[in-house]
């Protein structure tokens, strides 16, 4: 027994000894790149030796640049000799002139000391966090003297996501906050879930326990309200508005993809599914029309109609505008800084921006007026006869030639627009768009291939008769391959044009003569030109019928949306790196592909939108989920765990929670098969969401951005909640949904448009009290209260609204005529009630779903009889009072100030 | 006939009285919401660090209230900006630059060395030379040419420097437009007047800090975001203030609502609101209890500023203003209203400046010279008044267009056409600016025999950028805002301040 506890001291000694001298001889600790080095590099050095300037020629941005030889012909870092590095040298150095950071305070001891080590160390390069992902995370368990926990909120812990956030609290030793109360939780839930307050039927069910909180969760869910509601988020990601953007900023039909994302959000289709049809609906095997539709993703960037503007130029701006969009959507990557140059901050190399915009470059879209391509909705009738010609043409013809004649049908494409003419002789690219000869007029369109198609297709119009057209093979001395007269037209039409059969590529050369008119006189004005084979069976009887069917559908007017479709190979065009971001400037020719330091590219996936779309729903990608993560934690809790939304790399904000980010997207993707609902979820279900949103100065002094969640959220509501919870609670907001854009009441002369009259003619009805996801967003002058809550005008992308607290809101709430009415409107509802006191403690409870304390009550009923007074002691009060036509007695217009001012009170305008 | 020095003491003694009562019902009612004072809830005894957060609560007065006067990291030559637009691009070669050659080759087919590899909005083929549709003269002491188009300007030339081949690469007005104004021709950017009031804040806590005026209310080519806030707070997005309707949005209370019971009304808002912070201590609800007690003061402030009918009558015929218009000369005179009560950045746009000769008002022999008539008098009426108050050496006013014009007659469509008139042009064009920091009667850069091209002093829109930036006391390159993960600055990669039109 003395010997065991000899031997028992004798051990203790020794470790004792050992930990003694460990300290004294320590090797030194690894150190970590991405956690020690990398920030230090950021910080200090990037800005002048980084993707942008590369100083003395020695960069510190990719591995290969910062152990190549600078220009004084040696290496600035030598692996294993940090004494031996002239970087370590520099930042030593006391000449301030020689010492880096240049004519910046010396870096400190701590950073000095990490340099050296790491550089003895072998400088090795380490992987950031955000490019790759774990395969498991494993959840904190609670241990036994976690009780410390229960002493503020016994409930803490209600799923996985509590035992992170428990874990970094009790680090920071603080306590969560006890549970909201039932009636806060219930109004924070159904905002953030249906954008609305909950109705009162649902609320009394959950305050009377008749419904538990999931059950609460899971009704609000299946409400079409959530799809509204989460559309908004998608809409600012996805730049969607009624206008064209631009000087013109002229109308256009987006509203099916609106209405797309409202009905996808609410049968809850997977992420990846989402994902994939909206880049790649039309790439997908015999794409359904709502996967048509669901590509107008990306053709919500903006369209140029300004006279003398190149199409070819904003052709190219929108193909850009795709690259950074689709980084930043679902990557949190910003793709524009690699336009110009390599990132200063990211691993990504300039060529990658190519090969990401070469995925883009081949939609058959060109920035013309029409927006071409467009998907044609017809009417069942007319349906019936699309069906008719493609069967006919399958049954005769071909399953190939059927599918043409479908696809074209559908969407009008392939087709070779006239802008692309060039080397004109009396003629001209009408105000840069439209082809138009005069006499002995002539051009070439390039590279041009007809299939040996027997017809052309022309889409054009006329002012004048007696045009002889000729267009030859290649060149003026050519063979003729068509000629044909063009009359005057009534409006634009396409006919159908016998054509010389050819089977390779040529280029058309056109040319016009007609005398008859005065010099200079555009003979006609040419949109496009298409080639297809001709319907089969000429023998056959009912070809005529056929032919001039399917002739008379192409000028049938039908409503249209555009969508994305790719060239044929024939059209396909090459993606050149444009030099400093220049797209004049072109250099080298790039394939598809993406960023090296991301994750593999498959064999199996087509170098295309829809492989690039496999690429981005991989469970190997390691930004796709958590950002999604990330993003809907924003919407929830006003903040990410990663808090620049934005972005996801090396110049991020470090995760506040890494392992839980991790353990949500591995989740979202492995157990909740990428469904959205069931991300919210677990979210809303957490112990975390549920907490008191209370505050106290000490809190805010250790944790002013509610980081560490010891809180729940307290937030301003959206633009949208504003309005749509003003009209929910004065009982005139309308439940319809879908449709085109509508234009509830705004003040005059806000709308102004050059060169077109296209005007804000208010809408009547319930249209004008429809959910504010409906409004008409012109781009360039987007509805007035909506902006002024931070909603966006969808030029771009935007992931985050940055939130403003201004006295403009103020002027909004207070004296918007919208905000007026609905506050008559809940003052009448209020009037049911006859004693005032309990009319206005009602009111106030139906507002914000809490029992009104006596000091407020007493406060608005002073403001009651303040007004009462003020509108007994004035003749004619109740006349057109607020501009609303009804005669309102002095009770009304009291209340209806009381009214006002409770949808002004910070906790109406406020999710707690 | 009393001088002006008499009339402007007698003008500030009326103002002061009126001045006075405002403040004191504008007092009145900030006590009459129980005395808000915010600064006892939070700043207590430490005097307020302008723009840094306050140690004890965490959070600054810069969070509470966004527009909060801060100082520029350097020592500014101006407080405030006017900012003179004419939209549509004005041809300088019927204004600043005197091109006698140009006279010499009138009609004369331009050279295909100029034409190679340039593009143009509307000039197809080979276009005719056109020269200066009006006369030149040296003016002031400094000797700069003033074309007769402009009678009046010659009085102010010798305050003012031209910039005289300023250049863009944009030619198309829409992107042109958002180029001058953000630094960039796409949309998305902030404006100049957003970045500065993002940098300084308001010195008039009763007004907005940036504010647009339009010629008859309408919105030039590129749509609002030319003074919008980009992804800086919207906040620091300009406000158009109108003259028709409420100057500024929803301003006006609603019929039937009194100044009383508005009064009562955000007392009534303000006090429920205090009692929501003792239970939550959200400083945002703060904020929002400041920016009641801004919008009522708003109210009254903003209508009492747009109101030129009150300015004496000398005043208003030195501009020439239209009571009841949104004239030009009412937009001056406005303009110069604003920043005496303290607008940081007044930017106002006059259209009709597009002189392609497609008819009688676009023609540079005809339109042009009613435009620039319209304009004559109103912005040297402006540098007088600026100056006559002391107000020019703490104001920068920037004069220009989109781009210039091209030395050619236009010939869209390559048709010869029945007007006089010039295309879109980019390559060199004047602008000039006058004002605190500047230097006097200065003239920099030179275009070439024909006006086409800069050939000594081409300066482009980030250097004029990078120029106001200097004056404002800012260091256009340290001026960042970070957003979508990497710093955003008003001049791109580009810019270099214009030192040689410096004071």
């Amino acid at each position: 027994m003395k010997k065991k506890i000899g031997t028992g001291v004798m051990a203790l000694a020794i470790i004792a000894i050992i930990a003694v001298l460990w300290n004294f001889f320590k090797p030194s600790e690894k150190v970590d790149f991405s956690a020690d080095i990398k920030p230090i590099l950021n910080k200090n050095c990037i800005t002048c030796h980084g993707g942008v300037k590369k100083n003395a020629g020695f960069s510190l941005l990719f591995k290969e640049e910062a152990l190549a030889n600078t220009e004084s012909g040696k290496p600035a870092i030598i692996p294993g000799d940090a004494s031996g590095s002239e970087l370590i040298r520099r930042i030593k150095e006391d000449d301030p002139e020689l010492r880096m950071p240049y004519e910046k305070p010396k870096l400190s001891d701590k950073e000095i000391d990490l340099l050296t080590r790491w550089i003895d160390q072998g400088a090795e390069w380490g992987r950031h966090w955000a490019y790759s992902l774990p395969e498991k995370v494993t959840v904190p368990a609670i241990t036994a003297e976690a009780g410390y926990a229960t002493s503020s909120n016994p409930n803490f812990i209600q799923n996985g996501i509590d035992h992170f956030i428990h874990a970094r609290l009790k680090s920071e030793a603080l306590q969560p906050n006890p549970p909201a109360p039932p009636n806060v939780i219930a109004r924070r839930l159904a905002l953030d879930l249906t954008g609305l307050p909950p109705t009162h039927q649902l609320f009394d069910n959950f305050s009377s326990g008749n419904l538990n909180y999931e059950e609460m969760v899971d009704t609000l869910l299946s409400l079409p309200a959530y799809g509204e509601k989460w559309a908004s988020w998608w809409l600012d990601l996805a730049r969607y508005a009624d206008t064209k953007g631009y000087e013109k900023d002229g109308g256009r039909t987006m509203w099916q993809y609106r209405d797309w994302v409202i009905k996808a959000l609410n049968k809850d289709m997977p992420y990846d599914r989402f994902t994939v049809e909206q880049l790649a609906g039309d790439l997908l095997p015999d794409p359904s029309v709502d996967q048509l539709i669901a590509t107008a993703f990306h053709r919500n960037t903006m369209n140029n109609d300004e006279g003398g503007t190149e199409d070819e130029e904003f052709r190219v701006a929108t193909v850009i505008d795709r690259v950074n969009t689709t980084y930043s959507v679902w990557q949190s990557t910003t793709m524009e800084c690699v336009q110009c140059h390599s990132h200063p901050y990211d691993p990504f190399k300039h060529e990658d921006y190519y090969r990401s915009m070469a995925f883009f470059n081949n939609s058959r879209d060109e920035d013309t007026p029409s927006e071409d391509p467009n998907i044609r909705f017809y009417t069942p009738d007319q349906q019936k006869k699309v069906d008719q010609v493609t069967q006919w043409v399958s049954k005769y013809g071909s399953e190939r030639l059927g599918q043409e004649y479908k696809d074209f049908l559908s969407f009008m494409e392939p087709k070779y627009q006239a802008h692309n003419c060039e080397d004109f002789t009396n003629g001209e690219l009408a105000d840069t768009k439209y082809l138009a000869l005069w006499d002995n007029g002539s051009c070439r369109l390039n590279n041009v291939y007809t299939q040996g198609a027997g017809f052309m297709y022309m889409h054009y119009w006329s002012n004048v008769d007696g045009t002889k057209m000729t267009i030859r093979k290649n060149d003026k001395d050519g063979e003729i391959l068509s000629e044909f007269i063009i009359n005057k037209t009534d409006g634009s039409i396409i006919r159908k044009i016998p054509f010389k059969k050819v089977d390779e590529p040529i280029n058309l050369h056109f040319e016009t003569n007609n005398d008859g008119i005065p010099p200079q006189t555009s003979t006609s004005f040419i949109t496009w030109f298409a080639f297809l084979e001709d319907i089969p069976a000429r023998a056959q009887e009912g070809h005529g019928s056929v032919s001039s069917t399917f002739l008379s559908l192409l000028n049938t007017p039908t409503p249209e949306l555009p969508i994305m479709v790719e060239n044929h190979s024939y059209m396909a065009r090459a993606t050149q790196i444009f030099e400093r971001g220049n797209w004049l400037l072109k250099a080298d020719t790039v394939q598809p592909g993406t960023p090296e330091v991301l994750h593999n590219w498959e064999e199996n996936w087509p170098k295309n939108r829809w492989g690039l779309s496999q690429w981005i729903v991989s469970k190997r990608n390691p930004l796709t989920a958590r950002t999604l993560v990330n993003r809907v934690w924003h919407q929830l809790f006003g903040r990410g765990i990663v808090a620049s939304v934005e972005d996801m790399g090396t110049q991020s904000d470090p995760p506040s929670h890494p392992e839980l980010l991790d353990w949500l997207a591995l989740r979202l993707m492995n157990e909740h098969n990428w469904s959205l609902k069931a991300l919210i979820k677990d979210i809303v279900m957490s112990g975390t969401y549920r907490q008191s949103s209370q505050n106290s100065p000490e809190l805010y002094q250790k944790d002013p951005e509610n980081e560490l969640y010891a809180r729940g959220p307290r937030l301003r509501l959206s633009a949208e909640q504003i309005r749509d919870q003003a009209l929910a609670v004065s009982g005139i907001l309308s439940n319809k949904m879908y449709g085109p854009g509508v234009m509830p009441p705004q003040p005059e002369g806000v709308w102004q448009s050059v060169y077109n009259d296209s005007k804000w003619v208010e809408s009547k009805g319930e249209d004008k009290n429809r959910r504010a996801v409906y409004t008409y967003l012109k781009r360039t002058s987007p509805y007035p209260s909506f902006i002024t809550f931070d909603a966006g005008s969808r030029e771009v992308c935007s992931i985050r609204r940055t939130v403003t607290n201004t006295p403009l809101q103020a002027l909004v709430t207070l004296n918007d005529p919208v905000y007026l009415e609905a506050a008559y409107n809940f003052a009448k509802t209020m009037q049911a009630e006859t004693e005032v006191g309990k009319a206005i403690a009602q009111g106030y409870e139906r507002a914000t779903f809490s029992k009104i304390t006596p000091s407020k009550l007493e406060v608005l009923m002073e403001l009651y009889k303040v007004s009462l007074s003020d509108f007994g002691n004035k003749e004619g009060t109740g006349e057109n009072f607020l501009g609303i036509a009804e005669k309102t007695g002095a009770n009304l217009a009291a209340l209806t100030v009381v009214a006002n001012a409770i949808m002004n009170l910070d906790e109406f305008l406020s999710k707690s | 006939m009393k001088d002006s020095l008499e009339r402007l003491i007698e003008e500030k003694l009326r103002r002061e009285l009126e001045a006075k009562t405002r403040r004191h019902f504008i007092k009145q009612c900030a006590t009459g919401m129980g005395g808000l004072a915010l600064g006892s809830f939070f700043l207590g005894c430490d005097p307020p660090e302008k723009g840094k957060a306050i140690k004890k609560t965490g959070f600054s007065e810069r969070d509470l209230n966004p527009l909060a006067t801060l100082a520029p990291p350097f020592i500014p030559k101006v407080k405030n900006v006017i900012y003179l637009h004419m939209a549509g691009a004005p041809s300088q070669l019927e204004m600043f630059d005197y091109k006698p050659e140009l006279q010499k080759l009138h009609d004369q087919a331009c050279p295909q060395s100029l034409l190679e590899g340039k593009k143009f909005a509307f000039i197809r083929g080979v276009p005719k030379l056109l020269g200066p549709q009006a006369t030149f003269k040296r003016r002031g002491e400094s000797g700069n040419w003033v074309s007769n188009f402009l009678p009046h300007f010659k009085k102010v030339v010798d305050e003012v420097a031209f910039l005289k081949a300023v250049h863009t690469d944009q030619f198309n007005h829409g992107p042109a437009q958002l180029f001058m104004h953000t630094g960039s021709p796409r949309l998305g950017r902030p404006s100049i007047g957003s970045w500065v009031t993002y940098g300084l804040g308001s010195e008039n806590q009763n007004l907005p800090g940036f504010v647009v005026l339009t010629s008859g209310g309408k919105t030039p080519d590129a749509g609002k975001s030319v003074w919008g806030s980009g992804f800086l707070p919207s906040v620091y997005q300009g406000v158009q203030c109108r003259s028709k309707g409420d100057p500024v949005l929803y301003l006006e209370d609603p019929e039937g609502v009194s100044r009383d019971l508005k009064r009562s009304t955000i007392e009534a808002i303000n006090k429920i609101n205090k009692e929501e912070y003792a239970k939550y201590a959200d400083p945002e609800i703060l904020a929002r209890i400041n920016q009641y007690e801004m919008a009522y003061r708003m109210q009254i402030a903003v209508p009492h500023v747009m109101d030129i009918n009150s300015e004496p009558e000398h005043i208003k015929a030195m501009y020439g203003v239209e009571p009841g218009k949104e004239s030009f000369a009412n937009n001056c005179l406005l303009a110069r209203k604003l920043v005496e009560d303290g607008v940081r950045f007044v930017q106002l746009f006059d259209w009709g400046w597009d002189s392609h000769g497609t008819d009688h008002s676009t023609a540079v022999d005809l339109g042009l010279r009613n435009k620039c008539t319209e304009i004559d008098r109103p912005m040297t009426a402006l540098l007088l008044d600026l100056k006559q108050r002391g107000l020019l050496e703490e104001t920068l006013v920037v004069w220009g267009g989109e781009f210039g014009r091209t030395p050619m007659q236009e010939n869209r469509e390559g048709k010869k056409m029945g007007f006089k008139g010039r295309d879109h042009h980019g390559d060199a064009f004047t602008m000039w600016m006058a004002g605190g920091g500047i230097k006097k009667g200065a003239s920099h850069g030179q275009t070439d025999a024909i006006g086409f091209s800069g050939v000594e002093g081409q300066v482009s829109v980030h250097d004029v950028h990078a120029t106001i930036l200097h004056l404002l006391g800012f260091d256009h390159e340290q001026f960042t805002f970070q957003f979508q993960g990497r710093p955003f600055r008003l001049t791109d990669v580009e810019g270099e301040v214009i030192r040689e039109i410096l004071s």
